[in-house]
């Protein structure tokens, strides 16, 4: 299996037999891994197969119940991402700790030992140029860590650590933020740090960049892990069987010929962030009944300020949305559901559902004001069980026990029961945002699927997400925002990942052409 | 890895755990007292006999104890429908007090001939309007301009103990009683809205108190508007989403903890004291109600005991004197019962297990199966 010339010489860092569990459910069992020197090892499992959490461990954030781990032969003890950094650990988290009102340079100095108490801003800044343009990665050190986009952000991110020199970096899910561009440009530098001597662990779930950019790879499923090749030999299709456990179709959309009159038409919307900055800048989109209307975009283009400005969560300072006809700008959340606004929003535990409450409470969030869920200032406890029982059975909301807090449910079961509220109830138009990010296959193709049935029940879906290929699975339209405007359109049949992309990072059609 | 004990969140708590966990707190306590008063030279067995038997050993002393339970329960349901939305409303005291003010007055300035039930339910409901008022003063910053009400009803707390004072003591005041040569003294309230007792120095305020834990409880659990009150106390965001208006919702829960401080400060007035007496009126009720309220963990109907408990302790403590015990031995229990809760608290909100090499594998599978 592995390389002979490589075993010649201890593993960098080994893992045998970890185990980790939270709220009793093991996210590692009995985990073996090995890293060689200059190899960059892609960790490839679906979302809750234990790849962030593994990566945990080695960063030392988490200890392992059980198990040891060995650098270079002998065996270590990571009590804090401290000692791991000391040893020569870093990991790029997928929630970046960056401090935003400081510079680049002064974000590289941070919590470095190295760096005395006297700063030199100058050298500093120096340096981080320096190191920046090895890598080929160019950032300005001046720059302020909020002006720079979220690409920018995780180049400095690497760079913190390649300051200090680490010889294992850990990439947790790098791609998931990036255009397919930036992704390039990533995998060129890993592949640079590779070749001076590093060991680079690569996390995702997306087999093209597995094969693209690592030499061994193991799979996770489950916990454990299910298999390790280099990558050279593997197959797509037998680590895709390997991460899922079985052959799995996700659903994709039959063209659909019905499409109706218009139901929301958004005109010249201008939304301002929560800093005052206009975050949806003059946008104008129309979503017709029986239509899914895609829109792509990086993170942070003003995709949450369009979606909480239409159902009235955040304040339209310009504009006008028309829901079937009727003016409804500047109306409160309670008219947007009154009106017939069905919303999927992006944080479930954060803002779909409340956490605390159980899952029959929860299915109820929004109905309950009225029959049967309530007659006038009372509350009918019956109706929230039965009803609720109705939709946990139909839309196979599982591990639901009554009282028991819905966040203890599993992110699919989340997202179901946070749909099932939602297409429930009198509506005409749904607005999802990512609304299979996080999810596991079986729970992606059940959200697929009710977003599709939504469309043939000719409702209008707009479909706000970051995961272009659940927008080019379901979209009949797709849009791209960029900085708070659309700046492209085309139908789904047009749309290419490649041309979506270019057009997210904010290269117009006509440049590209 | 070294075999270490897992600490980890539990889903759901066993009924029985939610009360075993308070009365093994209560017993731990009592535990750690004996062993104090033993060490200090004390007979504890006696020492508890006597508690016992002030607090519950005969018919008056269990009255006394209600007494003392009743201003309890009233601030204890302050705290906890307050601190369940996550409002710190930690000014009961100041409500209380100012309730007792507002109470006062209108007993003061009623006509002797008021009939009765219009002159009890005028001054009690004066008293929770003032404590209401109170209330506003940190609430209205706080919803719309972010104030932090910790520090807003902490420190008016003491302006109300003050003004309180000041109207008795410090000034000629319609509050001070001008026959009271001696001392000075509140004026009695009209003798009309003076609530009746029925059992010893006991009221029928206790009765109030214990509909107004049981109305909380009610609102909260049975009706729409409580719901909201659960979801606005779960989550902001959530409850915008779901087209509440948070703001509204978190102002009257405010001023409804506030109503239930300044109705105890009303039923002390128009009960057992008959005026505002400061002293009698500055006996910690408020922060005490804070304890009972954690103690209950923030549930309208454990109020209710928990507060007799409280009150059975407050009851006891003078009787200790007579053997000589200093009565501040009672202070001790209530502040080792605490802190003994709050322990207890992780342990219905965690479970401790050893970790077992074999349940993993079975763990996975079954956690396979059910996904």
């Amino acid at each position: 299996m592995a390389d002979p010339a490589k075993t010649s010489n201890p593993p960098a860092v080994e893992l045998r037999k970890i185990d980790k569990s939270f709220y009793g459910v093991l996210a590692n069992a009995d985990v073996d891994f090995s890293l060689a020197r200059s190899e960059v090892h892609a960790l490839l499992g679906e979302n809750g197969a234990g790849k962030s959490t593994l990566c945990s461990v080695i960063a030392g954030l988490y200890r392992p119940d059980s198990g040891e781990m060995l650098m270079d032969g002998e065996v270590v003890d990571l009590k804090t991402p401290k000692d791991a950094l000391a040893a020569g650990i870093g990991m790029v988290y997928q929630h970046f700790r960056l401090v935003s009102n400081l510079t680049v340079a002064e974000n590289l100095a941070l919590g470095n030992p190295e760096v005395g108490l006297r700063l030199s801003q100058s050298q500093l800044e120096a340096e981080a140029r320096e190191l920046g343009e090895r890598y080929d990665f160019p950032v300005d050190p001046t720059a302020r860590i909020w002006q720079l986009s979220v690409g920018q952000q995780q180049r400095v991110e690497i760079l913190k650590l390649l300051y200090r020199d680490v010889r294992i970096l850990i990439l947790d899910e790098p791609t998931a933020v990036l255009t397919p561009q930036e992704g390039q440009a990533l995998f060129r530098a890993m592949r640079t740090l590779a070749d001076e001597g590093r060991s680079l662990i690569f996390v995702s779930h997306k087999l093209h960049e597995v094969k693209q950019v690592s030499d061994r790879v193991t799979v996770l499923r489950e916990g454990r892990v299910v298999g390790g090749v280099d990558t050279a030999d593997a197959e797509p299709r037998d680590l895709a069987r390997m991460m899922v456990g079985k052959d799995l179709e996700l659903p994709t959309r039959a063209p659909n010929e019905s499409i109706g009159e218009p139901v929301l038409v958004v005109k010249d919307l201008v939304v301002e962030d929560d800093r005052g900055l206009d975050a949806v800048d003059g946008l104008s989109i129309t979503v017709n009944a029986g239509e899914v209307v895609g829109i792509a975009g990086v993170s942070g283009n003003g995709q949450r300020e369009l979606a909480q400005g239409i159902v009235g969560l955040m304040k339209v300072t310009g504009g006008s949305v028309e829901l079937s006809g009727d003016d409804i700008t500047g109306k409160s959340v309670l008219q947007t559901i009154k009106r017939g606004i069905a919303y999927v929003p992006q944080s479930r535990l954060g803002m779909g559902l409340a956490p605390g409450l159980d899952t029959e409470d929860n299915l109820a969030l929004k109905q309950y004001r009225e029959p049967p869920y309530s007659r006038g200032p009372m509350l009918m406890q019956n109706a929230f069980n039965t009803r609720g029982a109705e939709l946990i059975k139909e839309f196979d909301v599982r591990g639901v026990r009554p009282g028991l807090p819905i966040r203890l449910l599993s992110g699919g079961n989340l997202q179901k029961a946070l749909i099932a509220r939602e297409v429930t109830q009198d509506h005409c138009v749904l607005i999802a945002r990512s609304p299979t990010r996080g999810l596991d296959v079986g729970a992606t193709a059940v959200v697929r699927e009710q977003i599709l049935a939504e469309r043939d029940r000719g409702i209008g879906v707009l479909l706000i997400s970051e995961d272009l290929d659940e927008l080019l699975a379901l979209s009949d339209r797709m849009l791209v925002i960029y900085e708070g405007k659309i700046v492209g359109e085309m139908p789904a049949s047009e749309a290419t990942a490649e041309r979506l992309g270019l057009l997210m990072s904010g290269h117009s059609e006509e440049q590209t052409a | 890895m070294s075999r270490r004990l897992i600490v980890e969140p539990r889903g759901l708590a066993p009924w029985w755990l939610k009360l075993v966990i308070p009365i093994g707190s209560v017993l731990a306590a009592m535990v750690l007292g004996a062993v104090f008063l033993a060490i200090t030279g004390n007979d504890w067995v006696e020492v508890y006999q006597k508690m016992a038997d002030a607090a519950f050993g005969s018919g008056r002393g269990f009255a006394e104890t209600l007494v003392s339970a009743t201003p309890l329960i009233l601030t204890g349901v302050c705290a906890a429908i307050a601190f369940k939305m996550l409002v710190w409303n930690i000014g009961g005291e100041g409500q209380l007090i100012f309730g007792a003010i507002v109470a006062a007055g209108v007993g003061i300035w009623l006509s002797e001939s008021t009939p009765a039930f219009i002159a009890i339910t005028a001054v009690v409901a004066a008293g929770a309007l003032g404590g209401a008022f109170w209330a506003s003063l940190s609430a209205v910053p706080r919803v719309y301009l972010g104030t932090n009400e910790i520090i807003t009803t902490l420190m008016l707390n003491f302006i109300a103990l003050n003004l309180m004072q000041y109207l008795v003591l410090g000034s000629s005041s319609p509050w001070r009683d001008p026959e009271a040569t001696q001392f000075p003294q509140g004026r009695p309230i009209i003798e009309n809205a003076r609530i009746p007792e029925f059992f010893n120095r006991l009221d029928w305020g206790l009765f109030i108190a214990i509909a107004v834990a049981i109305v909380a409880w009610f609102v909260i659990s049975k009706t729409r508007s409580g719901f909201e009150y659960r979801i606005v106390g779960d989550s902001f965001d959530t409850a915008r989403y779901a087209g509440i208006k948070v703001p509204k919702k978190v102002l009257g829960t405010f001023l409804a903890s506030g109503a239930a401080a300044g109705l105890a400060g009303s039923i002390l007035v128009a009960g057992i004291l008959g005026k505002m007496d400061p002293r009698s009126l500055d006996l910690g009720l408020g922060f005490t109600g804070i304890i009972v309220a954690a103690l209950a963990r923030l549930n309208p109907i454990a109020i209710i005991p928990v507060a007799i408990l409280m009150g059975a302790l407050n009851n006891a403590g003078p009787s200790l004197q007579s053997i000589g015990v200093p009565a501040a031995t009672v202070q001790i229990l209530q502040g080792a019962i605490l802190i003994f809760a709050v322990a207890g608290e992780f342990l219905i909100l965690n479970r401790i297990r050893r970790p077992d090499p074999t349940a993993g594998e079975a763990k996975v599978e079954a956690e396979a199966q059910a996904a």
